[in-house]
């Protein structure tokens, strides 16, 4: 069972050159059960970001705490995945060698090694390119192998940072139907930031709404489409119903952050 | 010609030999056709005459296997400290806080001053030799050093946090592998420089290498043999610099993939 809790966290930059200090995050509560998929929804400088490298432990808050499971979250761990929006594949490791990079540093075997990594290569449909570097792959291929580097570790949470941000459209709902397949067949528990309405309603259990300046929970809806969701569903009353209340929500944020511009 | 159009291997080959047989042209123009005295500047037919006469008779293989042992001996002690030292002061900013500065400021003092300071000190040795070009090389190799693995995609560095990476681990393992190919680029440059620095070092109270024959050679007026020697660092320059590039493109196949 895993259970994040996110208790109060806030995010205040510090002051710079002058400039007063920038409130990221408002004091934000969200509980994230096991086998949850959570999307967190909002314009950029909502601080959803800032919240997701929180809960990874690359950032800390200025006030509240992160548990996963009762522990504290002090700093980053493999017990809580991350793919990025930029390409992070380490660029000298073959693709076998980035999704073993976490379980090499954890002293697991390297036949041990081997299976884990070949079995995530199939799971994410990269059988072939095992020996291929980051630089001979597409960008979709490249978030596929990110995504099987963090699941290789298998941490009790995946956190997501727009993954599929800098994809084609076409590509990016390849992936969406991938990972929702990954999460349909093992059940992870995974937050999921996002800009993309559809997006988030596509993949998630629920959405979080965030508000732009300052950052905090605006809204909270339950996504209650059937699985297994095939593209298909995106065309359903019920789900361009959700669409429809959502585009309202994040207009006025997005309306918001235009005019502090 | 248009801008940044492409040429062809072929063509690239045939404009660079071009060159070279201008510059001999010139040259032979200049020197043979009488414009130039022949007491400062020797013809190409002669060059080639004293540097077979160099190689045949006067040894000179040897002096040229001494300059290679001393830019090689200096230069490998220079990157032994100052790659691990660049290395500790990218990754960790109190080291780089503590050294930058001085190794700044010590980048700057020209390694021939020293010359004078180094014989008082350690004779006019071999080991006189290898601190020149140490001391020429040693501050420039940790300072870019430092700056290449400080310049490590940071994102790189997170990733490998969250994969559970220790300290440790990061430098092993993101810093080091992420960095090498631009520390191997420059060790390449600056071997460049250390060919500079080892004439300097011979011209100066020595009693064998490139160098040395090149100030004998001043003093009986043989600019053949002057420009010989010229010619052959250039040519050991080039041949190291194709060796250092294909043995990189070697090393790190990941890059030009």
């Amino acid at each position: 069972m895993t259970t994040l809790r996110i208790e109060q966290v806030s995010r205040t930059f510090p002051a710079r050159h002058g400039n007063a200090p920038t409130r990221a995050l408002e004091p934000t509560d969200l509980t994230i059960g096991n086998n949850d998929f959570v999307t967190i929804l909002g314009p950029s400088g909502c601080g959803k970001s800032t919240l997701l490298r929180i809960v990874a432990g690359l950032d800390r808050p200025t006030s509240g705490r992160v548990t996963l499971d009762g522990r504290e979250v002090t700093g980053p761990g493999a017990d809580r995945g991350m793919v990025f929006q930029s390409y992070t594949l380490f660029p000298w490791l073959t693709v076998r060698e980035n999704i073993a990079f976490g379980l090499r540093e954890r002293g697991v075997a390297q036949d041990e090694r081997n299976k884990i990594a070949d079995a995530l290569i199939r799971q994410v449909g990269l059988s072939g390119f095992e020996n291929h570097w980051p630089k001979q792959l597409s960008g979709g291929m490249q978030q596929r192998t990110a995504i099987a580097r963090a699941l290789a570790n298998d941490p009790k949470i995946l956190l997501l940072d727009e993954p599929f941000g800098a994809l084609d459209n076409q590509t990016r709902a390849l992936m969406q139907e991938m990972l929702l397949g990954i999460w349909e067949r093992d059940q992870k528990t995974v937050l999921f930031v996002t800009h993309d309405i559809e997006e988030a309603i596509f993949l998630g259990s629920r959405v979080i709404v965030m508000s732009a300046r300052p950052g905090r929970i605006k809204a909270e809806i339950n996504v209650d489409l059937p699985h297994p969701r095939s593209y298909k569903i995106k065309t359903t009353p019920e789900f361009v119903q959700l669409k429809e209340r959502l585009v309202e929500e994040i207009r006025t944020e997005a309306l918001k952050v235009a005019e502090h511009a | 010609m248009r801008p940044l159009d492409p040429v062809t291997s072929k063509q690239r080959v045939a404009y660079g030999f071009a060159f070279f047989v201008l510059f001999v042209a010139l040259w032979s123009w200049a020197t043979l056709g009488g414009h130039v005295s022949k007491t400062f500047l020797a013809n190409p037919l002669t060059m080639v005459q004293e540097g077979y006469d160099l190689l045949a008779r006067q040894g000179f293989l040897y002096d040229i296997g001494m300059t290679i042992w001393r830019v090689v001996g200096g230069f490998a002690l220079a990157a032994i400290i100052a790659v691990p030292l660049g290395v500790l002061m990218g990754a960790y900013k109190p080291v780089e806080a503590f050294l930058e500065p001085f190794v700044s400021f010590a980048r700057y003092l020209p390694a021939s001053a020293f010359i004078p300071l180094l014989i008082l000190w350690a004779g006019i040795g071999e080991l006189q030799k290898l601190l020149v070009i140490f001391i020429g090389s040693v501050f420039q190799v940790i300072l870019m050093v430092a700056v290449t693995v400080g310049a490590t995609r940071r994102d790189l560095v997170e990733a490998a946090y969250t994969l559970g990476a220790s300290d440790r681990g990061i430098i092993r393992r993101v810093l080091l592998p992420s960095s090498a190919p631009e520390i191997a680029e420059i060790l390449r440059l600056v071997l460049g420089w250390a060919w500079t620095y080892v004439i300097v070092a011979e011209l100066i109270g020595s009693s064998s290498g490139i160098g040395h024959m090149i100030t004998d050679s001043q003093a009986l007026l043989n600019t053949g043999q002057i420009i010989f020697g010229i010619i052959v660092i250039g040519l050991i320059g080039l041949l190291s610099d194709l060796l250092f590039k294909a043995f990189n493109a070697w090393l790190f196949p990941w890059r030009l993939a």
